[in-house]
């Protein structure tokens, strides 16, 4: 049977950009959470309490690298109001975990690794009594070497961390001749490039509640990025019928990936099954966080490249090494990334990229927004400029002799099929007013002894999973007894405003108000399996998801209606949550009527929909999942000046030029370009957990410094609309890719404001005085 | 020891504070603003069997003028003093110190006599009460006295306070009608920060000219307490305050700090920014001089 109803997902639309038949989609929206996040009406999980309620608490490992020898918990136990103490010996099912190899144990047995291990867990009455309990459980180590470095830990004479060595993964991309064309070169360029081991420092610590229920459910709370995995997870230490946790991860405080992984959701199920029904809650301090929480890879790149006196980059060789501390978690898909990445949006003819993930007694590194890319974009960015500088080019032109289009094959030798907006996101920088205007703009330092310069960059990310991944998404709809429809995607709001789009989504395919859209995300008892909300994919897929599934409850709800009214369905419209006879417009019905209808005949009134994201064909061999089928690209200009005395910069303007293909919400996306620019300006000039032989030198925000609104600059957003053919709406992934072309672009920016370049971030003052000293120190004041 | 287990009392008036100083038994501490104290409490380095809670002593929270300077209450919050107009113009140096503390919040909740107390070097309104020549009133239940700023201080975290002792008010001169002064902080960033080096000037000058009559210099941040910078300021007097005779000061500077490494900076840095605040402040001085 056709139903035929306005549905905007008609093949002859997906080519337009313009979103003016919209009514939802591509308009300003505020956000469906922002009163009660504003008002703080809204809590975190890690806000509640409830009454009965006990206190879980973590010991950590006292050393980065030990034997342990024995643990004894006896004291601890008798400790009164100390309800439970936990070891090794109390996981009933597997005691390991990691997204992919699931080599970081639950709670530690013969050895420790980096401070973030667990070794025990204590629930007692009171947060203090658990702290007093931690402190009467007795651990014997034997300090082992501490493997600080990762070229360290690649060589024979490391301690092996692991029985498969310490290089985890190692990928290559291979392509052309590189000997042969840096014979060909007429410049080479070869630096070393150090990156920061950045933190989330997200508001919301690591945290959440466990609850053993009358039922015999198990339910985790706890703030998460996949709920489904997490469950998972957790079945396999606790050698549970996954069925039986129920797991809720959403509202989070935040995420960036470092919640991509278990935080602390398997300590919460194990103290859950000891505290007699009562619920558990974990809370990391800040220092906690800071010390057992994941962090981005530190990454050494090395990259080497060759250009033409046209301008043309004829090779690229890279190798970078990560440091993904002493677990895997998500570190062979980083390194992953990072390869596939490396050599940018470009057509290279030759590429020799390798990249080593390395295990190291430094914390634990994963996921974190970015992926990989933030690391080694920088070389390749930095040698643009350079060749630019040294043939005369204009770097915007530079980028445009090199960068791909849609339909050509990239440096890593693949033909991209998918969407390519760089090409239109350098023509918005070459036309914006710094830009234009840079010349006029860098004359006017606010200070006589303060330098201005501007610079420019472009990059990319790929979009959900790699070759070797499945990448899958889901959503349902429900009608509800008022009318209203709840749109269910397991994918978090980890406070992206992913739920205001699909809100957005679901009231464009089906007619009605936004403020007729429930939004439901992070349940398992609630949502399907739709994957992560990682990989810049929540938006792609979920606007996917809801699309995929919208047609059916239209046509649940036009055939009930149909059925009601005796008219045939393929005349039934729907507008304003009423379905209307179109022949006969007073012959309606509302959706609380559908709905009263349907209970009546006790039907289902929810649907289910699944789809499959498109992926290449083929892998690169060797490079551990490349390539990806979509990208977003992107484009920054930014402005920095610098004090020549001190070595203090400013970032003052940052254009932040975004092909994201078609834009759902202009407030959401400027929240993404803005945050990224920030999250990025930190990267760049801020922010470094300072680990020394395995210890945090870095304790808690007091001394990790991330940009505050004083170190804001302006930032201008212009979004550029390249819809991405295989979603429905020409949606394409930007949660990353907004962070990533704007630390090249600062660095360039310093260099172009001082002549000085600094190849180890984070650009601290510090660092950027001393790469100025070799410049006129003795210059008069008003001439520097 | 537990935090739930600490007792906090609230006295009502000084004398009663005194007398609870004087009590020996028991360990003590005072908790004024609570911006050091809860955070070395939440460290566990601050752990008294009793904390005196003095925030709610209003008779110590004042800003004056009398024939013997002006006087600041130690509860006085660095908001407080931002505030002050008489602060602003006969302590200016003060003032642009105390807006550079942490954030917002923190100087709603700091105070003068807190900021004294903790005897950070990296303190940012010490310096200015250095060039101001202040003089700390300590008092105990038996015995007031007054202690020179340049004495007051041991090393990081030392004062000369005895436990039975606490801050009852702070002296510094006024500024003359031609002295003006500036604070210079360099941080990791703008806001929410600890200093790595700080410089303070109070510079007199002869009216209409850029020369300096006298002068007090002084750095934070680069040795174990906070120090004058006393060759630089018998320079300030040599010619007037020329682009390049404010450079020669500069490159003296450095000579007079001994900074160390540390998290936020290497000892070198330090030295580097002793010179290059000292010259980006007299340079922002005399500028602001010339346009009075």
């Amino acid at each position: 049977m056709s139903i035929k109803v306005n549905n905007p997902i008609g093949k002859k639309h997906r080519q337009e950009t313009s979103s003016d038949r919209f009514q939802w989609i591509g308009k300003r929206v505020p956000r469906i959470d922002g009163p009660e996040k504003v008002t703080g009406e809204l809590q975190y999980m890690t806000d509640r309490s409830y009454p009965n309620m006990v206190w879980g608490k973590v010991l950590r490992a006292k050393y980065p690298h030990a034997r342990i020898t024995n643990i004894d918990t006896t004291q601890a136990k008798v400790l009164p109001g100390v309800i439970c103490v936990l070891t090794y010996r109390d996981i009933p099912g597997f005691n390991g975990f990691g997204i992919v190899t699931p080599d970081q144990p639950v709670l530690c047995e013969d050895v420790v690794r980096c401070t973030a291990d667990a070794v025990a867990l204590v629930a007692a009455e009171t947060n203090e009594i658990a702290e007093e309990a931690l402190n009467l459980i007795q651990v014997d180590y034997e300090p082992l070497e501490v493997v600080a470095d990762a070229e360290y830990a690649m060589t024979e004479q490391a301690p092996q961390l692991h029985p498969d060595g310490n290089i985890h993964s190692h990928v290559k991309i291979n392509n052309g001749d590189v000997n042969q064309a840096f014979e060909e070169a007429d410049y080479i360029f070869e630096n070393t490039y150090y990156s920061p081991r950045q933190m989330h420092a997200f508001i919301e610590t690591e945290g959440g509640w466990g609850m053993l229920e009358e039922d015999g459910v198990l339910t985790i709370q706890c703030p998460g990025q996949y709920a489904y995995r997490d469950r998972l997870q957790i079945s396999r230490a606790l050698g549970l019928n996954p069925e039986s946790i129920h797991v809720i991860s959403s509202p989070n405080g935040g995420a960036f990936g470092g919640k991509d992984e278990i935080t602390v959701q398997i300590y919460l199920a194990l103290l859950a099954l000891h505290s007699g029904g009562r619920p558990v809650k974990i809370h990391l301090s800040r220092e906690e966080s800071v010390q057992a929480g994941m962090k981005r890879h530190p990454f050494k790149v090395q990259v080497k490249t060759a250009a033409k006196k046209d301008g043309t980059i004829i090779a690229n060789q890279v190798r970078a090494v990560a440091d993904t501390g002493a677990y895997a978690s998500l570190g062979p898909a980083v390194i992953a990334l990072a390869v596939e990445h490396a050599c940018g949006p470009y057509k290279i003819p030759h590429v020799d990229i390798e990249g080593f993930c390395v295990y190291t007694n430094n914390g634990i590194a994963g996921a974190f927004r970015g992926f990989g890319v933030n690391q080694v974009c920088v070389g390749i960015e930095t040698h643009l400029d350079m060749t630019a500088e040294k043939i005369g080019m204009d770097p915007i032109e530079i980028r445009k002799i090199n960068a791909y289009r849609q339909g050509e094959t990239s440096s890593i030798g693949h033909v991209v099929k998918s969407s390519v907006g760089t090409h239109q996101t350098l023509d918005k920088a070459q036309n914006c007013d710094l830009w234009v205007n840079r010349a006029s703009y860098k004359k006017q330092p606010s200070e006589p002894w303060k330098k201005r310069g501007v610079a420019v960059a472009t990059s990319f990310h790929g979009v959900g999973m790699g070759i070797g991944t499945p990448d899958y998404g889901a959503a349902s709809i429900e009608l509800l007894p008022d009318g209203r429809l709840k749109v269910a995607v397991g994918c978090e709001e980890i406070g992206t405003g992913n739920g205001t789009v699909y809100a957005q989504v679901c009231a464009e395919m089906l007619h009605c108000d936004m403020s007729d859209i429930t939004v439901v995300q992070g349940d398992t008892s609630e949502t399907l399996d739709g994957g992560t909300v990682t990989a810049s994919r929540s938006i792609y897929t979920g606007s996917k998801a809801i699309a995929t599934v919208a047609p059916q409850m239209i046509q649940l709800l036009a055939e009930t209606a149909a059925e009601i009214l005796h008219t045939p369905a393929k005349n039934m419209e729907i507008e304003n949550s009423t379905v209307i006879d179109k022949k006969d417009p007073s012959n309606s019905l509302t959706f609380i009527e559908i709905y009263d209808y349907l209970s009546k005949a006790k039907a289902s009134t929810k649907v289910n929909g699944h789809f499959y994201l498109p992926k290449e064909k083929e892998e690169i061999k060797g490079s551990g999942g490349a390539p990806h089928h979509i990208y977003g690209y992107m484009t920054h200009v930014v402005m920095v000046e610098v004090d020549t005395l001190t070595g203090e910069t400013d970032v003052l303007r940052v254009v932040s030029i975004p092909d994201c293909g078609r834009v759902m919400n202009l407030q959401g996306l400027e929240g993404q370009t803005e945050g990224g620019a920030i999250m990025g300006i930190g990267y760049t000039l801020y922010e470094d957990v300072a680990i020394e032989e395995g210890y945090h030198k870095t304790k808690n925000f007091a001394d990790y410094i991330f940009p505050t609104i004083r170190e804001t600059p302006e930032i201008e957003t212009i979004p550029v609309e390249d819809p991405e053919p295989t979603n429905p709406f020409g949606a394409k992934g930007i949660g990353e890719v907004v962070m990533i072309p704007i630390i090249p672009a600062i660095m360039s920016a310093i260099y172009d404001a001082t002549g000085a370049r600094v190849r180890h971030l984070p650009a601290t003052p510090e660092r950027i005085f001393e790469a100025m000293k070799p410049m006129n120190k003795s210059a008069p004041i008003s001439s520097r | 020891m537990k935090v739930s287990e600490m007792e906090m009392i609230s006295p009502t008036s000084v004398h009663e504070c005194l007398h609870a100083l004087t009590d020996q038994q028991k360990s003590s501490r005072l908790i004024a603003g609570g911006t050091d104290a809860v955070v070395r409490m939440k460290d566990r380095n601050w752990m008294p069997d009793i904390w005196i809670n003095i925030k709610g002593l209003k008779e110590l929270r004042y800003i004056r003028e009398d024939a013997s300077g002006l006087h600041i209450g130690p509860l006085t919050t660095h908001t407080d003093i931002v505030k002050s107009e008489l602060l602003q113009s006969k302590a200016d140096v003060l003032t642009f110190a105390a807006k550079e503390v942490g954030a917002t919040q923190m100087q709603n909740m700091g105070t003068l006599g807190g900021n004294l107390g903790t005897a950070s070097p990296a303190g940012d309104t010490i310096p200015a009460l250095y060039v101001l020549d202040a003089h700390i009133q300590l008092s105990s239940l038996h015995q007031i006295r007054s202690v020179p700023i340049k004495d007051f201080f041991i090393g990081p975290g030392k004062t000369v306070i005895k436990p039975d002792e606490m801050i009852s008010d702070i002296v510094i001169r006024p500024q003359e009608k031609n002295e003006i002064g500036i604070f210079e902080k360099l941080g990791p960033r703008k806001a929410q920060s600890i200093s790595i080096v700080n410089f303070t000037a109070s510079l007199k000058i002869k009216a209409q000219t850029r020369q300096c009559i006298g002068g007090k210099l002084a750095f934070g941040s680069v040795a174990p307490t906070i120090i004058r910078a006393k060759k630089c300021e018998s320079m300030l007097l040599l010619d007037p305050l020329d682009e390049h005779m404010i450079q020669n000061i500069a490159k003296v500077a450095w000579k007079e700090v001994a900074p160390i490494s540390d998290i936020r900076a290497s000892a070198n840095y330090r030295k580097d920014m002793a010179s290059a605040l000292l010259e980006r402040g007299l340079y922002r001085l005399m500028k602001r001089w010339e346009n009075k």
